[in-house]
C-alpha cells in the first residue's frame, strides 16, 4: 500500500501540473490573434462606449446624475496645425467624453477645463458620414483616397443651441437644411459641460452619421476658447484656430447579451457529464 | 522514474529548446506560441503512443491516473482529487465564456508607416548644396514650421503634438528618417498627411501640405537641417 502510494503521488502531482500547463499555454496562443491596435498615447482612451439607459435621456442636462453611469473616455487635444490659419497653442488640453442612448436618441457629453466663461466659447463633435473615410481636419480632400464629408455638431455659448453641419475641406462648412442636433452647455468651477443630443437614425444618411448598435464609428472633437485679448479685442481662438482631437471611436452599446454565460453553463455541464461517465467506466473496469 | 514525470521532463526540455535554443540558431527567429504549442502536442502524443505500446507500459502510465480519478487508495490526495474534479469543469466553462464573449475593443488598424511614394519622387536628389550656411537656414525653417509638432530636439515631442494619433515622427529614432531617402522626406513634407496612399491612413495624419505654403528650396533645406539636427544620415543606395 505504502509502496503503491509512493509511486502514485509523484505521478499524480506531475499529471495535474501537466493539465494546468496546457491550460496556460492555450490562452498564450489565443493572445496571438490580431488585437485592436494599441493606442499610441498609452494613457488615453481610444473609444467612447455609450450604454443603453432605461428611462429618459439627460438630453438637456449636462449635470444629471445618470451621467455617472456612463464610462468616461479622455482624449488629448492639440492646436489645429494642419491648415492655415493655424494656432500653435490651445486652451483645451483634454476632452472628457461620455455617451448614453435610449434606443432612439443618443446623448454625448463633452467636459473640459476652460479658465474663463466667454460668450464665444464653443465646442463641436465630428463624425465621418457613411462608408467613405474623411480626413479629421474638416474632411480635407486627400490626394490618393476619395474622401467623404464630415458631419459636425456645433455648440456656441452665446447661441445656446446645437447646429448640424457638413464640411468637405476647410472653407466648405455648410449648415444643413434639416437640423437634428440639440445642445446645451453649463459652466461651473472652470469647466464646461456640453451635452449634444440627436436621434440615432435621422433618415438623412448622405449628410448625417447614422448611429446603430452594430459597431464602432469614427468620432473627433474640437473646442474654442472664446476669450478676448484685452488690448486688441481679438478672440483668442476662432474659426480654424481651435483645439482638435484625432479620430477616435464611438459605439452605442447593444442591449446586454447573456449568450456567453449560457454557452459557458452548457460547457460546464458537458465537462461534468464527461467526468461522471469516465469515472463510472473506470470504476466498473476496476471491479471487473 | 514514473512515466508521467518522463513526459513532463520531455515537454519541459522541448519547450526550453524551442524557446531559447532555436531562436539563437543563425538565420532562425523566435517561434510563435501557437507553433510551440503544436510541437509540445506532438511530443506528448508521440510519448503516449510509446507509453501505451505494451500492456505493462500502458498500466504503468494510466494506472496511477486511473487510481487518482477513481479515488482508490490515494489517501491524503482526496482533497486534491475533488479540487481537480471541480476545477476542470469550471476551467472549461471559463474558456468557453472567453471565446464567445463579444469584444469591447475597437476595430484593429494596420497602418503602413512608410508607404511607397508616387513614382515621380523616386531617386530625386537634394539640389541644394550642403554647406554650413544652408544647413543652418534649414534648421531655422525647421524651428519655425516643424518644431511645434516634431519638437525642438527633433524627438517628436513638440508642444502641439499631444493630441495627434499617429504622433508626429521622432527623427532621432533610427527607424524614421535614417531609413529613408531625402526624396521620401521631400514627398512627405510637400504633400503632407493628405498625400498618403490608403494604406497610410491619410485621414488620420495632421501633417500639413507644405507645398501650398513653402517653396521647394526651403523644403530641401529643412530636410538637411532635420538630418543634421537629429544626427542621422539619409539612406542611400550604395
Amino acid at each position: 500500500m505504502i509502496r503503491g502510494l509512493s509511486r502514485i503521488v509523484p505521478n499524480v502531482v506531475v499529471g495535474v501540473c501537466l493539465a494546468i500547463g496546457f491550460l496556460i499555454v492555450q490562452p498564450a496562443t489565443a493572445e496571438e490573434k490580431p488585437k485592436a491596435a494599441a493606442p499610441e498615447e498609452t494613457a488615453a482612451s481610444s473609444s467612447v462606449s455609450a450604454p443603453l439607459v432605461k428611462g429618459t435621456l439627460p438630453a438637456d442636462d449636462p449635470t444629471a446624475a445618470v451621467w455617472s453611469s456612463a464610462p468616461s473616455a479622455t482624449f488629448p487635444m492639440s492646436p489645429q496645425v494642419h491648415w492655415p490659419t493655424r494656432n500653435l497653442e490651445a486652451t483645451v488640453k483634454d476632452m472628457i467624453v461620455r455617451g448614453l442612448h435610449d434606443g432612439t436618441n443618443v446623448a454625448i457629453l463633452l467636459e473640459y477645463a476652460d479658465p474663463t466663461e466667454d460668450p464665444d466659447d464653443a465646442a463641436a463633435i465630428q463624425f465621418m458620414v457613411g462608408d467613405k473615410k474623411a480626413h479629421f481636419a474638416h474632411g480635407q480632400p486627400m490626394a490618393q483616397v476619395e474622401g467623404g464629408p464630415v458631419n459636425i455638431w456645433y455648440w456656441k455659448n452665446k447661441d445656446a443651441k446645437g447646429v448640424d453641419m457638413n464640411a468637405k475641406g476647410f472653407g466648405t462648412l455648410k449648415i444643413q437644411t434639416h437640423q437634428d442636433v440639440k445642445a446645451k452647455g453649463v459652466y461651473s468651477n472652470g469647466r464646461w459641460k456640453v451635452v449634444f443630443t440627436r436621434p440615432l437614425d435621422t433618415g438623412h444618411p448622405e449628410e448625417d452619421t447614422q448611429i446603430t448598435t452594430a459597431g464602432f464609428i469614427n468620432i473627433g472633437f474640437a473646442a474654442w476658447d472664446g476669450k478676448k485679448d484685452p488690448s486688441s479685442g481679438e478672440l483668442k481662438e476662432k474659426g480654424s484656430q481651435k483645439a482638435v482631437s484625432s479620430w477616435w471611436y464611438f459605439r452605442a452599446e447593444a442591449p446586454p447579451d447573456y449568450t456567453g454565460y449560457y454557452y459557458a453553463a452548457i460547457a460546464v455541464g458537458l465537462a461534468l457529464g464527461f467526468q461522471f461517465v469516465l469515472i463510472r467506466k473506470l470504476k466498473k473496469g476496476q471491479s471487473a | 522514474m514514473g512515466p508521467l514525470i518522463k513526459l513532463i521532463l520531455l515537454n519541459v526540455i522541448t519547450y526550453l529548446i524551442l524557446k531559447f535554443v532555436v531562436p539563437n540558431i543563425p538565420g532562425s527567429a523566435p517561434l510563435p506560441a501557437s507553433l510551440v504549442f503544436l510541437y509540445l502536442l506532438l511530443t506528448t502524443s508521440g510519448y503516449l503512443i510509446i507509453a501505451t505500446v505494451s500492456a505493462e507500459s500502458k498500466e504503468e502510465f494510466w494506472g496511477p491516473i486511473q487510481r487518482f480519478l477513481v479515488g482508490d487508495g490515494i489517501g491524503g490526495l482526496q482533497a486534491l482529487r475533488w479540487a481537480v474534479l471541480i476545477l476542470f469543469p469550471l476551467l472549461v466553462g471559463w474558456q468557453t465564456y472567453n471565446s464567445t464573449a463579444v469584444s469591447d475593443a475597437p476595430p484593429g488598424e494596420n497602418r503602413t508607416i512608410h508607404p511607397a511614394p508616387p513614382g515621380e519622387y523616386a531617386g530625386l536628389s537634394n539640389p541644394v548644396p550642403k554647406t554650413p550656411d544652408t544647413i543652418q537656414q534649414g534648421k531655422g525653417f525647421y524651428a519655425a514650421f516643424c518644431s511645434p509638432c516634431h519638437g525642438g530636439n527633433f524627438d517628436g515631442k513638440g508642444s502641439a503634438a499631444r493630441g495627434f494619433n499617429p504622433p508626429p515622427a521622432n527623427f532621432s529614432d533610427p527607424t524614421t528618417i535614417a531609413m529613408l531617402q531625402e526624396s521620401y522626406l521631400f514627398w512627405r513634407i510637400k504633400k503632407g498627411g493628405v498625400g498618403l496612399p490608403i494604406e497610410g491612413m491619410p485621414w488620420k495624419s495632421a501633417m500639413p501640405r507644405w507645398e501650398l505654403e513653402l517653396p521647394d528650396e526651403w523644403i530641401w533645406k529643412i530636410i538637411m537641417g532635420e538630418y543634421d539636427g537629429a544626427h542621422q544620415s539619409p539612406r542611400t543606395w550604395e
